[in-house]
């Protein structure tokens, strides 16, 4: 039966039920809360977050979020406000029907046409009694969406259809009552109905299609009109894997991919990438005048081997793991930053570092992996950092209901806590503003999480697949790192091998970075599956997989556009611009400028990368952005220029001082015999890792030559201009 | 391109143009005034504020001790200090509050705000954002779990004539950054003391020691070293075009006399400077005063030193007075340039303080009751919002929320505190939970 001949039969019968003015029980197909009532909640919004669904309801009245929790759902209706809300002897009189209608005043306006089928249907639900449940109705086991994938070749559009699959093998067409969602709006649009739109950009997307807790997808590809012979892809160079599947994912969309870029280009990405900062003009010119075929692989190895890679890279994940030192205390954070640095400078294995942090016990005041538990103090803090960090899982919102976007529960929730239950403390813990004092991590035999709603005490249980149990003793987070880093989990090896892949190359294949699920794909799913497996067959070695990346063709295109790829975005056809990280400018100007930064708590000429807090005050730093230790948990950097970044480069006091400095680089330079020519490259070099074209070199040396040139003013300003200009603030 | 509106629908750029087309004859601060008029925020066809300076003591500071005395109670509660008569028949103020009192009649005291959150962490967040703090946080954390007024402001208005839309001074308070808005609306710290000879605001003057012709050179040759290609096509999404636009914005700012003037405070007269009061938060309120006539929508000072655990009355003897002075010349300046209709005022910290005197001579944390003050902005002068018990414990009369104080702040400025916002990550928020102002205050 289809929704819509369901429904209309419900109008019927209950329009007959009226007119007789007949008893209670119609005789009519009996009507099941869960399977009938509920869908018409969700399907107009009654439970959303912005209204009802909300952590405190709308106006007094309270539903799940989306309907994850029936049974309160039907006490909202049934029971509560003096059960006025569904009114057994006067269905018609109920609030739920006068106020959905807009029959009586409601905040969310007129959600149900008077005259509707879902009106009928839940007037005659009542008329039945309002049962919670139909004995014998079957329980919704999956939704199917079809189509199942569509590839919009012009401007046409797709029409989803729903089908509810129940336990008893029946199935009910419920595009009326489902939920869509696109990932990406851009490329495709889906309506209330179930009509996907191609939206204008290039790529690819998934819709999802939602209802009664079950979700199914639709995915959509968007290609730029017109064709790109097979030919093209096939002469497209392949240094290995990874160009394979970024030049399929082009040839699915058929997009072409831009020429390689520039030498210098490559040395300056490089630089950026691996160690954090740009190329001296020593370093630059050494390259760019070494003419063995395999420098590049050469020089990325030189870098990957560099102590500035650790610097750099531990800097990345302190991002993600630092506390406050208001909160944890100044020793302890100073200890992870120790313990961070450490695992990077010896290379250790991913695998091996994440083990080390989930099964960390010891002193807050030697063990510097111990800072977590510090940090982090109930099983259910621990689950949603440990989760979102390491797997790519996002569970915050399952701790309080059922994500509308996720396969997990509140229950998987519990059950992934309860790994954490027994993590004994003993010593001080937080006392902030200072939080001076040791603490001991152990693993206890004691403490248990119990179901916020069932009260049970729940065994551990991992979020999928299958974790060995625990031998009495043992520490229950030793089985949970087990199955956290096994080569089974493709989640661990993808979630890093993601976040890798987006600072290397400007854009994650899941975006957010740490959000990977079904229902946000990634832009190209074999590359990152390949890209995971790799990772994990390398041992889980960063290096290495960094190496493969930066010596993909797909790393080093150019980011100039061609006909055939300037609408993409996504898909590596080619190099997307990235505004440099704050430490890297930083510490670059300071290199360029030849003086040094100056910062409290840190031994004299330390670099950006090397601070072991982000409450160490830099003027510069916040205004480029960095993580905000208030925030809980510290936001992901942003990106964007501002104009507030414009401003400080433009005009701050210390840049100003650095340039001008008597014991400055450009006072060196003016002083030196040097030609105006090699003054000229010299900058050009050191900030820009290029040579300057004959054009302007020819310009520059004119300016120098001028009569009454001041020669070190001129060095100042050149070099003030040059490091105001996008070329040195952005990743070309 | 990513080119935010502001809420008429105006880019930035073009707004920018507007002003320096015309900024050349007239006065940059009076055409900047001028123009925000013609883009009065309107909500619901009333006039609203246009900026607020918003007054945070940091520490909680005593209500006992500031606007609600309590002369019947008994002397380990009562205090030090005496009650005076203020301009409103029947309020009494504490007595340092004593040019506040004589001025009673322009402003409101809500003393019925209560909430649960007796840290200072917990309590920065919930009086400084309107939403409680999600998890449990420790007295000296500094969190965010939602963005305060200032982003959420910065937000809604967009740059106003190419000035950040925040600032915050001498630095951020605890909760006051953009949590999930992004760095883009966090505050712009200016951390400088505008008591000092040499003070400017960072990166919006020429740093010392560059003269304006040397700019100009450097200026030039900025442009002619500057040859990366940009890509036009706004599918590419090229951010460069971004910055492109900054640095414009960036010029104008610096090439306009008159802006810069806005930011000049050594161009006060000297009596006004003196009627502030010589100290670094006096002349903090001053500048705040002369960002508002340059447009600036939100300016936040973070006056830190109101924990009063111990010696209360010798540290609020020296205290108070400064702050009476300069919250009342503030306001009585607003008025005189005729611009404390749009102009909201509010004063207030995390909390208020226990009742009873501890052995230190100080009065500790206590959330269950704290003295507001709000002046501006169209706040009907005069009004004592509920009251507490006759002894100061707990608001008891007109019981209020941090909630209620969030939607007074945010309808007065025109934004709707029943709007939802969305995460990068597409979750909803409700800017405030309970979007109910303060109605006495509305006017």
């Amino acid at each position: 039966m289809t929704a819509t001949s369901f429904l209309q039969r419900a109008l019927l019968l209950a329009a007959l039920i009226f007119v007789l003015n007949c008893q209670r029980s119609s005789g009519g197909d009996p009507i099941d809360f869960e399977r009938d009532v509920q869908p018409v909640l969700t399907r107009f919004g009654c439970n959303s977050g912005p209204c009802h669904g909300k952590q405190r309801g709308q106006n007094g009245f309270q539903l799940s979020l989306r309907g994850f929790d029936s049974d309160f759902d039907y006490a909202a209706l049934t029971h509560e406000a003096l059960s006025r809300r569904v009114v057994l002897t006067r269905p018609e009189q109920s609030l739920l029907l006068k106020k959905a209608t807009g029959e009586l005043p409601h905040g969310g306006g007129v959600r149900l046409e008077p005259g509707g089928a879902e009106v009928a249907l839940l007037k005659e639900w009542i008329l039945q009694g309002a049962a919670r449940a139909v004995p014998g109705t079957p329980g919704l086991e999956r939704i199917e969406v079809n189509p199942k994938a569509y590839r919009f070749l012009d401007e046409t559009t797709q029409e989803l259809k729903v089908t509810a699959h129940y336990a008893d093998g029946s199935t009910r067409d419920v595009t009326s009552l489902a939920a869509f969602q696109s990932s990406e709006s851009a490329v495709v649009g889906v309506d209330e109905s179930g009509t996907v739109k191609p939206g204008g950009v290039i790529g690819e997307a998934a819709v999802v299609a939602r209802y009664q807790g079950k979700f199914a997808i639709f995915e959509a590809a968007v290609p730029l009109p017109g064709e790109v012979d097979d030919a093209y892809y096939q002469q497209l160079p392949r240094s290995n894997f990874i160009d394979e599947l970024v030049w399929n994912g082009l040839e699915r969309l058929e997009l072409k991919a831009s020429e390689p870029a520039p030498e210098h280009k490559f040395l300056r990405r490089a630089y950026i990438d691996i160690i954090g900062r740009m190329p001296t003009s020593a370093e630059a010119r050494a390259y760019l005048d070494d003419t063995s075929p395999s420098k590049r692989e050469y020089l990325v190895d030189h870098l990957l081997n560099s102590p500035e890679y650790a610097e750099h890279w531990a800097n990345k994940w302190a991002d993600l793991l630092r506390p406050n030192p208001y909160r944890v205390g100044i020793k302890t954070t100073l200890n992870y930053d120790l313990w961070i640095r450490e695992s990077f400078r010896k290379n250790k294995p991913y695998d091996q570092f994440v083990y080390e942090l989930i099964t960390a016990q010891g002193s807050t005041f030697r063990d510097g992996n111990v800072t977590l538990y510090r940090d982090r103090r109930s099983p259910d803090e621990l689950t949603t950092i440990v989760s979102q960090l390491f797997l790519g899982i996002r569970l915050e919102c399952a701790k309080c209901h059922h994500h509308p976007n996720e396969v997990f529960g509140q229950e998987d929730f519990y059950q992934f806590a309860a790994y954490f239950a027994k993590v004994g403390r003993k010593g001080t813990g937080l006392s902030p503003p200072i939080s001076g004092s040791e603490e001991f991590v152990f693993a206890s035999d004691k403490g248990e999480v119990r179901h916020p709603l069932t009260d049970e005490v729940l065994e551990p249980k991992p979020l999928f697949g299958e974790a060995r149990t625990a031998e009495p003793n043992e520490d229950l987070r030793v089985p949970l790192a087990e199955w956290m880093t096994s080569k089974e989990n493709p989640f661990f090896a993808q979630t890093m091998a993601n976040r890798i892949w987006a600072d290397l190359m400007g854009r994650g294949l899941v975006e957010p970075v740490d959000d990977l699920r079904a229902t946000n794909p990634a832009v190209n799913a074999p590359l990152l599956t390949a890209l995971g497996q790799e990772f994990s067959e390398q041992g889980y070695d960063i290096k290495k997989l960094i190496r493969r990346i930066v010596l993909s063709d797909a790393y080093a295109l150019s980011s100039v556009p061609n006909e055939r790829n300037v609408v993409d975005t996504r898909s590596y056809s080619r190099r997307y611009r990235q505004r440099l990280r704050a430490e890297v400018l930083l510490d670059s100007i300071a290199r360029i400028t030849g003086v040094p930064e100056s910062f409290s708590a840190m031994p004299p000429e330390s670099e950006a990368r090397e601070l072991w807090t982000h409450r160490i005050s830099s003027l510069f730093l916040d205004a480029y952005g960095r993580p905000d230790p208030n925030q809980d948990p510290p936001c992901e950097r942003m990106e964007e220029p501002t104009v507030v970044q414009t401003l400080h480069l433009m005009n701050s006091e210390q840049l100003f001082q650095k340039v001008t400095s008597d014991k400055g680089q450009a006072k060196e330079l003016a002083a030196s015999e040097r030609p105006p020519a090699e003054l000229v490259e010299e900058m050009y070099l050191s900030i820009y890792s290029r040579r300057p074209s004959p054009e302007e070199l020819q310009t520059a040396i004119k300016l120098f030559e001028n009569e009454g040139a001041d020669r070190r003013r001129l060095t100042e300003d050149f070099m003030w201009a040059l490091m105001n200009t996008p070329e040195f603030v952005f990743k070309d | 391109m990513n080119v935010l509106k502001n809420c008429q629908g105006v880019t930035r750029r073009r707004c920018l143009q507007l002003g320096l087309g015309t900024a050349l004859g007239a006065g940059f601060a009076d055409l900047l005034r001028l123009r925000s008029e013609a883009a009065s925020p309107v909500a619901g066809g009333r006039v609203v504020a246009k900026s607020c300076i918003l007054i945070w003591l940091d520490g909680g500071p005593t209500h006992y001790e500031t606007f609600d005395p309590k002369p019947a109670a008994p002397t380990e509660i009562r205090g030090e200090f005496f009650p005076i008569d203020t301009a409103v028949p029947g309020a009494q103020f504490s007595e340092h509050m004593r040019q506040l009192a004589k001025m009673a009649d322009k402003l409101a005291i809500i003393r019925s705000i209560r909430h649960e959150q007796g840290n200072h962490g917990a309590g920065n967040h919930y009086m400084m954002t309107g939403a409680p703090p999600r998890i449990p946080v420790g007295c000296g954390a500094f969190v965010s779990f939602h963005p305060s007024y200032g982003s959420v402001t910065a937000h809604h208005r967009g740059h106003q004539n190419g000035l950040p839309a925040y600032f915050s001074m001498p630095s951020m308070t605890r909760s006051g950054g953009p949590n999930f808005l992004g760095a883009q609306f966090a505050p712009f710290v200016v951390p400088n003391d505008p008591n000092s000879s040499s003070f400017r605001v960072r990166d919006v003057a020429l740093p010392s020691g560059l003269d304006g012709e040397r700019f100009d050179h450097r200026r030039d040759l900025r442009s002619l070293v500057d040859q990366l290609p940009r890509f036009e096509e706004r599918a590419a999404g090229d951010p460069v075009l971004a910055l492109d636009e900054y640095y414009q914005q960036g010029y104008n700012l610096i090439a306009s006399e008159d802006a810069q003037l806005a930011f000049d405070i050594h161009a006060e007269k000297d009596e006004v400077r003196e009627r502030y009061g010589r100290n670094s938060f006096g002349q903090r309120a001053l500048l705040a005063r002369r960002l508002v006539e340059a447009g600036v929508p939100f300016i936040t000072l973070n006056e830190g030193g109101w924990d009063h655990h111990r010696d209360l009355f010798s540290t609020c003897k020296k205290r108070l007075p400064e702050v009476d002075n300069t919250v009342a010349t503030l306001i009585s300046d607003l008025e005189e340039r005729g611009m404390l209709d749009e102009t909201l005022v509010v004063v207030l910290g995390e909390f208020g303080r226990t009742p009873k005197i501890n052995k230190d001579a100080g009065r500790d944390h206590w959330s269950n009751a704290m003295s507001v003050l709000m002046a501006g902005g169209r706040t009907p002068g005069g009004t004592i919002v509920g009251a507490t018990d006759p002894q100061g414990y707990s608001a008891v009369d007109r019981v209020l929320s941090p909630e209620n104080f969030a939607s007074t702040i945010y309808s007065k400025l025109g934004i709707d505190p029943d709007s939802v916002l969305y995460s990068a990550q597409g979750r909803p928020a409700h800017l405030v939970s309970d979007p109910t102002p303060i109605a006495e205050l509305m006017g």
